[in-house]
Order: structure tokens, then sequence, then C-alpha cells
């Protein structure tokens, strides 16, 4: 999976601002995409590309439980979020509805790679490439479930064996 | 080893537990709101189900309802078409709603508890966040994404991964309970904590300043538990809580049977383990005030705003946030908090807009009238509620002051309603999140409790309730 990298540098990005509530009443997701990241960066939306990555640092996803959160990312092209850690319910929205993919980075990951950087993820391997810096990273492995839920396509598609 | 009240209540609710994987755990209640139901009943149509337990399901509005005259049609079309959704949606797979006319209908946290639909030892999940609330009686109660809304819809059980249990002790007496209140508990604790102190944790709070605490006010310490990032809040139950739930609508009719029951078994074990502790002295703290773009970021009303080199004890990315957060809130390091001045109060939310709430509030408004620059609204929490503290004659003391007394919901808690803040302006809020944007697009949000905002709007900015007359 290869695609570059929008950073934004500081923890706790929440619900809120990722789709802002005036959005929560809009039901279709290609209008939902053109407001994402609104409340924190109103030229997301012009620099977004299909594929890319958003990198960031703790607690991402944190507040309101809005499934339209991960909604709006996947729809606006966002293929996974690299951060250092993840609120429970924007991870659990992100898998159950195979809309993107959470990864949890370490330390140097984060530090490391820039806005605009091109990486190639391996989740089989457990590997993020920087291409552009000619680097390698460890991501955190998905738990045993989570990584079943992804394989299968989402929770619907799952079934426990 | 013993056991946590966590682990009794998530052990009694098992249908299948594997080693290192989730358990599919019972959902014994199920509510709904208009916001993230829709997608979930389309997804149950394109599939062919039916809803498993109608009978466990109850359905509220109260995100985008508006608050002023409910008699008017909803002039915000696309609101007006997620409320006849969820009409449309209840009544298609026979769900009890309360709809915008009910005298039930308010925010879905609020009307739980007070209808008796929330039961200790119970599991209660809810498209919200704040579904933490219910924690306060005793029952293991978290917010859902929409994917988990239609699968609760259509099996009545979810796949958990078990959270880690967390104790925090809430030690000591306040010396003024009326001016250090249970917002100002919680509101200290993830203070200290932090954001995301308690991910990946249930937390049972204890402790003699946890049952010193009315129910309506160990609600508002529950409520807020997700703003530490726990996925719930717990108390054991107590006489207060058998008390509060007795003769309400849905209460079971078998109660005192199940109370006898509760008594004895949903409590933790004194030789059970926590993985986490944190413990609170309430003996001293002051009333809190936020001041930047999270809960965590929250300070005395003494103190004055940080310097954020001191907030982040140096950590960078702490002090880019709390930077990014002032040049947001436009406030400078140093400022008393006291000097701040407000535009707009909002008294409301599923935080602290309880009876409780209300009547404490009052006491500060009765027989004077609002600043001058300030607009201030109460929204109550539900229509019952409303009609009680009418009965109080409340809304009277509201109204006389030139606050606006408004019809039951969500409101300016969130902007996605037609209550909301003009960019620039600044609010003290009851409500739980004080995000960038989160009261309307540039508004700036001081969380505090009802007293504080009561008082910030008879002043114009943040006083010290302590030194009123509150009694
Ligand atoms: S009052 Fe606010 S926090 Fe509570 S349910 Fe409504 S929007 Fe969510």
């Amino acid at each position: 999976m290869k695609g570059n990298v929008i950073k934004y540098e500081r923890d706790n990005i929440d619900t809120d601002v990722i789709i802002p509530g005036q959005y929560l009443k809009v039901h279709d997701y290609a209008e939902l995409a053109l407001h994402a990241m609104e409340g924190l960066d109103p030229d997301f939306h012009s620099k977004v590309k299909e594929g890319d990555f958003i990198l960031s640092g703790r607690n991402f996803g944190c507040g309101s439980s809005r499934e339209h959160a991960p909604i709006a990312l996947s729809h606006s092209g966002i293929k996974a979020v690299l951060a250092l850690s993840f609120a429970r319910i924007f991870y659990r929205n992100a898998v159950d509805g195979a809309f993107l993919l959470p990864i949890e980075i370490e330390e140097d990951a984060y530090s490391n790679i820039s806005e605009g950087d091109e990486l190639d993820i391996d989740i089989s391997s457990n590997e993020i490439k920087n291409l552009t810096k000619n680097k390698t990273y460890k991501m955190k492995p998905f738990s045993e479930i989570i990584g079943k839920i992804i394989e299968a396509g989402g929770l619907f598609k799952y079934k426990p064996d | 080893m013993g056991k946590t009240l966590f682990e009794k209540i998530w052990d009694a609710h098992i249908v299948v537990e594997k080693e290192n994987s989730p358990s599919l755990i019972y959902i014994d209640r199920h509510l709904v709101h208009e916001v993230t139901s829709p997608q979930a009943f389309d997804g149950l149509r394109m599939n062919n189900r039916s809803v498993r337990r109608p009978d466990l399901t109850i359905a509220t509005m109260d995100h985008n309802v508006p608050t002023n005259n409910r008699s008017l049609p909803i002039l915000d079309q696309t609101s007006a078409v997620q409320i006849q959704t969820l009409e449309k949606n209840c009544k298609d797979f026979g769900i009890q709603l309360f709809d915008i006319n009910s005298p039930n209908q308010g925010i879905v946290h609020v009307i739980g508890p007070q209808l008796g639909i929330t039961l200790p030892g119970s599991t209660i999940v809810c498209g919200d966040s704040h579904t933490s609330t219910h924690g306060a009686f005793g029952a293991l109660a978290f917010g859902i994404g929409t994917s988990e809304v239609e699968h609760v819809l259509a099996s009545q059980t979810l796949w958990l991964e078990k959270p880690k249990p967390f104790e925090i002790r809430v030690e000591g007496k306040r010396k003024n309970p009326h001016a250090v209140t249970a917002k100002d508990i919680i509101l200290s604790i993830i203070k200290n904590i932090g954001t995301s102190g308690g991910n990946g944790t249930v937390i049972e709070y204890k402790g003699e300043g946890i049952s010193d605490l009315s129910m309506e006010q160990r609600m508002t310490i529950c409520n807020m538990s997700i703003e530490a990032g726990a996925r719930a809040g717990l108390i054991a139950p107590d006489e207060k809580t058998f008390e509060y739930l007795r003769g309400r609508k849905y209460t079971p009719k078998n109660y005192e049977s199940l109370v006898d029951y509760w008594r004895d078994n949903l409590k933790t074990d004194n030789d059970a383990t926590f993985e986490k502790n944190y413990t609170l002295h309430v003996d001293n703290i002051a009333p809190q005030v936020s001041w930047g773009t999270n809960p965590g970021m929250t300070c005395d009303v003494t103190e004055s705003v940080p310097f954020p080199e001191d907030f982040s004890k140096g950590d960078q990315n702490q002090k880019k946030g709390a930077e990014k957060a002032l040049e947001y809130m436009a406030l400078k390091p140093g400022t008393p908090i006291t000097e701040i001045k407000i535009d707009r109060v909002f008294i409301g939310s599923c935080t602290n807009a309880r009876l409780d709430d209300l009547i404490e509030a009052s006491k500060v408004v009765k027989g004077k009238k609002l600043s001058s620059h300030v607009r201030a609204m109460v929204v109550p929490g539900s229509q019952m509620v409303k009609k009680q503290a009418e009965e109080l004659g409340l809304d009277k003391i509201f109204t006389d002051a030139n606050f606006e007394w408004r019809e039951a919901g969500c409101s300016m808690c969130l902007g996605m309603n037609p209550d909301i803040l003009s960019p620039g302006e600044r609010c003290a809020s009851t409500s739980n999140r004080n995000f960038e944007g989160r009261q309307g697009t540039g508004g700036r949000t001081h969380l505090v409790s009802p007293v504080m905002a009561a008082a910030a709007a008879m002043e114009g900015h943040f006083v010290d309730v302590r030194e009123m007359d509150l009694n």
C-alpha cells in the first residue's frame, strides 16, 4: 500500500475537528468527504489525494463516537491513519466498517516522517518503508482479532472460527 | 482472587469467550438516537435482517432537535429528514420512540435513568460516547459506532476486547459542596490523568468523595469518563441508587428482589486488584475552568492561563498543542482566569442539565439580572426535567434574570442544531467538550460547573463561586 503523508504534528485530534457536528446530518458520503478535517485544516480537501495517509500524534480520534469521522476520511481518499495511539471508538469504527487502517507507530517513525513523504506500508510484515527518505520503521502489529476483521473486510463480513 | 465490579458484570454477560480474543457480550439495553442510527437501519434492510430485541431497544431524538417552540415546523431540512428517518425506522422495526412531542423526550443519557431504563448490573450501549453516564448506576455502559449499532440491533450482542479495570479513589470532604461540584471533581481528575489517561480501561470511582454525591452528581462524574479516554465509568450501586430508581416508569415489577441481589453482589471484592490506580483528595480543590481545546487543559479558577512550556512539562507535542489551543482561544498566558470576559453562557447537556444542576445554578441567579453583554440560555436535559423545574418556579427565576428557557435537547453542546456560537464568541458552558468548533465554527468554549456558568453570566467574567453565598 503506497501513498503520501499529510502530517499533523499534534496529539488529541478529535472527531469534532475531523468532521464538525453540523455535517452529521449529511447522509451522502461523497459530500461528507468534502468537509473532512475542516475543523482543523480547511485546506485538507484541496490537498488530499486518493491513497494518502495521515500521520499524527497520540490519542487520534478522541471524543465523539461519530462513525462519520473515518467515513469522511476514507471517502476523501485516506487509506490509513498512522498515529502514536488511537482513541478506542475511532479505532473500532475504522476497522469495523473497513473504512481505513488505524496503524500504531513508534516515536522514531513519527518524528522522522515528514509531510509529503511517500510511504509503502506492508501489514503482512508490519513494516513501513519511507521511499522518500529510504528508511524503514516498524509498525505495531494488529491484534489477532483486529487482523481478522481487517482481512474479512469489516465486522459484518467477519465470521469467528 | 476477588473480582472487580466491572469483571463481575462482564463475566455475567459473556456469550462466547475464547483465550486471547474478544468476547461476545450480551447487551441488556440499547439506546438509539437520530444521528448515529440511520446507516445502521439501512444496513439491516439491505441484508433483510430484523431487530432482534425491539423490547430492549429505546429511541429518542436529541442531537439536532431545535430547542425553541416545538409547535413550529423544523426549518433545517436535513435535520427534519434525519428526524423523520428515525420515526420511520422505529415504526418499521417496532421500536419504542420518544419523539419530539413526547413528555419523555430528552437527551438519551438523561432520560435513560429518569425512566428507570438504566439498571444496576446491566450492559448498556448507545451510538454516543457519553453513554458512560449510565455507569453511575453500576451499569457497564459505553458508546459504540454505527457499525456496532447495527450489530447490536441485529444480534443484541457485541464483540468486545476486555478493558482493564482502573480504580479512581475520590477521598476527603469538599468544604463547600455547593461551590465545588461533581463537575469540578471530574475536571480535576482529567486535568491530572490526561485525556488519554484512561485509554483501554473501565474506571471504577470509589471513596467518600463519591458516596457523598447524589445520583445526579455521580452521573456528571461517569459522563466525562470518556474525556479521560476510558471506555466507561462505573460506581457501585448503593441505597441512593436503589432509591433513585424506585417507582420509575420502566422500573421492573420485581424491583425489590432485584435490589436484594444487587446489594449483595454488585461490588468489588476486597481482594480484587486493579491495573491502575489514582487518588484525588477533594478537601481543598477549587472550582475548575478549562482554558484550552480539550478537557485536560483545565485549571483552578484562582489560577492564570498557563504558559505552554509550563503546561507541557517538556513534552513537545503537548507544548505545540497548548500553543495552538491558546491561539484558537485567543488567550494570553498569564491572564488571570477571573479576568476572562465571556459573551455566552450555556447551561445544558447530558453532563449538567438535570434538576439538581438547574436548582444549584438558580441560586446564583435569583433576584438578579444577567450581565448586559452576555446572552445566556438554560436547556433542560429532558422534558421531564423541564416540567419539574417549572413546578419549582426555576423557569421564572431564569427568565426574570433574562436567561432563555428552552425545550430539551443537546442544544449548544454540539454545533449541529440551530443553537450555536458565532465565530469568535466565548462561552462558559456546562457541557463536556471544548474541542475547536464543537459549539459552532470558531466558537470558544470554557467548561465549567452550572454554578460557575451562572455566576459568569451574572458578572460577565469568571468568578470564584466559593466567595458567594450559595446556601
Ligand atoms: S448533550 Fe452533548 S455530549 Fe450529551 S449526548 Fe448530546 S451532544 Fe452528546
